[in-house]
């Protein structure tokens, strides 16, 4: 997937994000609690927690919607905690919602046209006003073909011409997934994709990820589905309470005594 | 002498059409429900007069820092609102405020803007014609072609901004803010870059009226501008460039077709509004374009 790929550059290995003692309170209520992992390029890692358990609150941490309340979020070696998520965004971090959100009005080929934003900004800079009297440029011409190429990867080409509000849920997931990848991302983080959707939309969605994965995407999955996340993720975080009770492979961390207890109870641990 | 009349009811609507599709770059193509168009109309009314009357510039040069300083206050205005994230009933009032605060400024500084007496203004454009030179803009004719040919390049300059990545980023904003940001869209950089277009393209609407009608008076800038612009927007169909310009058509055609008193007119314009907001929400375009849909389908 050539737009996937487009930006990664290196080996694959290197630290792409750490997150550094991450603390999220909201008034009396903490969110997340000293939480701290690093993502190397090229990785698939998971973060699984029963609800209530503050992956969200740190996926949003990560990618900039909410200010943490301590610690540091460091992307390619620099902090980038206070930064806005379009900043975040234009740096290769982009992120999806847990409940699907999609432009609605327009049609689902619009719906990832316009999040070539991205896209074309790095292709063109400056030069897009250009664009303004009529002289496209080979980067602004080709962005239909690519919207073309990210709905046939997420298995949208014969959905592109209807309203993004007529589209079933799991469609719409697998929208939001094309939108995230028109911004090129060097790591995508995915809140719970595999959320409300039957056993077939989750094997396609599987696929999908394998196919950006092999392309060189980053990928950190938060999700409940531990099933879904053995069969893709060689590392896995565990959370509970906003807190991190542990992180290894996936096998490791689903038999961990605080794994289990924190998704059955303490008589199952 | 009835020609003339036709031809004054479609230069009216060619200028209140500068101001309405401009004004719905900013609130029905960004979502920002703006009340600070008629007030840069006004002052930019004011500025193009005084620069030609003062520092004896062309009309069509004066236009320029008139069009400058419009782009100037809207981006002073727009950065405190957008920075302090005001949306919908918050903004309408801050920047009806503002543009308050500018009319007070004009209706007080007698020395300059004569207060509420208001300004004549006796010159008129000048334009170089083939064949005969610089001729001056004059009768219902001339200024037929001359509002036409500003109100052409006008939504000419809004369609290309608006077929453009920016024209994109102002739907996006205007749909869901937060998926905007995830996408990599400044919301606040845009918000700013369409209230900064609108009310500069606005500007022109100001100096063309002033000179058209010879007389300009601190009323430009008054809130009954400011509810005429959004009726005629609603009328004729927002987040489109035809229904300013249709909604502009009735409402400037309607009370001069019916010889309305001034009360009258306002009462007209709030009935309007109220049946078009209850029954026609996407206005008159908005709802011939679904019919045509649910026709075709």
């Amino acid at each position: 997937m050539a737009c996937a790929a487009g930006r990664v550059s290196g080996a694959r290995g290197g630290s792409l994000l750490e997150v550094r003692g991450v603390t999220k309170r909201f008034l009396g209520l903490v969110a997340v609690s000293d939480v701290s992992f690093t993502v190397a390029r090229g990785e698939i890692v998971g973060i699984i927690g029963p609800n209530g358990s503050g992956k969200t609150t740190l996926l949003s941490v990560i990618a900039g919607m909410v200010p943490p309340s301590d610690g540091a979020v460091i992307w390619k070696g620099e902090a980038i905690q206070r930064l806005r998520p379009d900043v975040i965004a234009a740096r290769g971090l982009v992120k999806t919602f847990q409940n699907p959100q999609v432009f609605a009005e327009l049609s689902v080929f619009d719906n990832v046209l316009v999040a070539s934003h991205l896209a074309l900004k790095h292709a063109r800079g400056r030069h897009r006003a250009l664009t303004l009297v009529g002289i496209e440029g080979r980067a602004a011409r080709g962005l239909a073909a690519r919207v073309r190429e990210v709905l046939g990867l997420c298995e949208l080409t014969r959905a592109a011409d209807q309203p993004a509000g007529n589209l079933s849920y799991g469609e719409e997931k697998m929208l939001g997934l094309a939108m995230a990848l028109m911004c090129e991302p060097e790591l995508l983080l995915l809140d719970e994709p595999a959320s409300g959707l039957g056993h077939e939309e989750v094997d396609r969605l599987t696929a999908v990820l394998r196919r950006l994965h092999d392309a060189g995407t980053t990928l950190c999955i938060v999700d409940h589905k531990v099933g879904f996340l053995r069969g893709l993720a060689a590392r896995v975080i565990a959370l509970n309470y906003g807190r991190k009770v542990a992180e290894g492979r996936p096998d490791e961390v689903l038999n961990d005594p605080a794994v289990v207890e924190a998704y059955l109870g303490r008589a199952h641990a | 002498m009835r020609s003339d009349f036709v031809l004054t009811i479609f230069i009216y609507t060619f200028l209140s059409g500068i101001l309405t599709v401009t004004f719905d770059l900013i609130f029905g193509f960004t979502g920002q429900l703006s009340m600070f168009h008629p007030a840069v109309f006004g002052l930019s009314a004011y500025v193009t007069h005084l620069l030609v009357l003062h520092v004896r510039l062309p009309f069509w040069l004066a236009t320029l820092p008139a069009a400058a300083a419009a782009a100037a206050l809207a981006v002073v205005v727009g950065s405190i609102c957008f920075k302090f994230r005001l949306k919908t009933f918050y903004f309408a009032v801050v920047t009806l405020a503002f543009a308050e605060m500018l009319r007070l400024i004009i209706v007080n500084w007698n020395s300059v803007t004569n207060g509420t007496l208001g300004l004549v203004v006796s010159g008129k454009p000048t334009i170089w014609w083939p064949g005969t030179g610089i001729v001056a803009i004059r009768g219902p004719v001339a200024w037929y072609y001359l509002t036409l040919a500003a109100l052409g390049a006008t939504v000419f300059i809004c369609a290309r901004v608006l077929a453009s990545w920016m024209g994109r980023a102002f739907g996006a904003i205007r749909l869901n803010e937060d998926l905007a940001r995830t996408l990599g869209i400044n919301v606040f950089r845009y918000k700013l870059v369409s209230f900064a277009i609108g009310n500069a393209l606005a500007s022109f609407a100001g100096g063309l009226y002033g000179y058209y009608t010879g007389y300009i008076d601190p009323g430009y800038l008054g809130i009954n501008q400011s509810m005429e612009v959004l009726a005629m927007v609603l009328l004729g169909g927002q987040g489109t460039l035809t229904g300013p310009i249709v909604g502009a058509f009735v409402l400037t055609a309607l009370p001069h077709v019916i010889d309305l008193r001034a009360e009258a007119r306002a009462i007209l314009y709030g009935a309007i509004l109220i049946f078009t907001i209850l029954v026609m929400p996407r206005g008159v375009v908005g709802t011939l374009r679904a019919w045509r849909v649910r026709r075709a389908a």
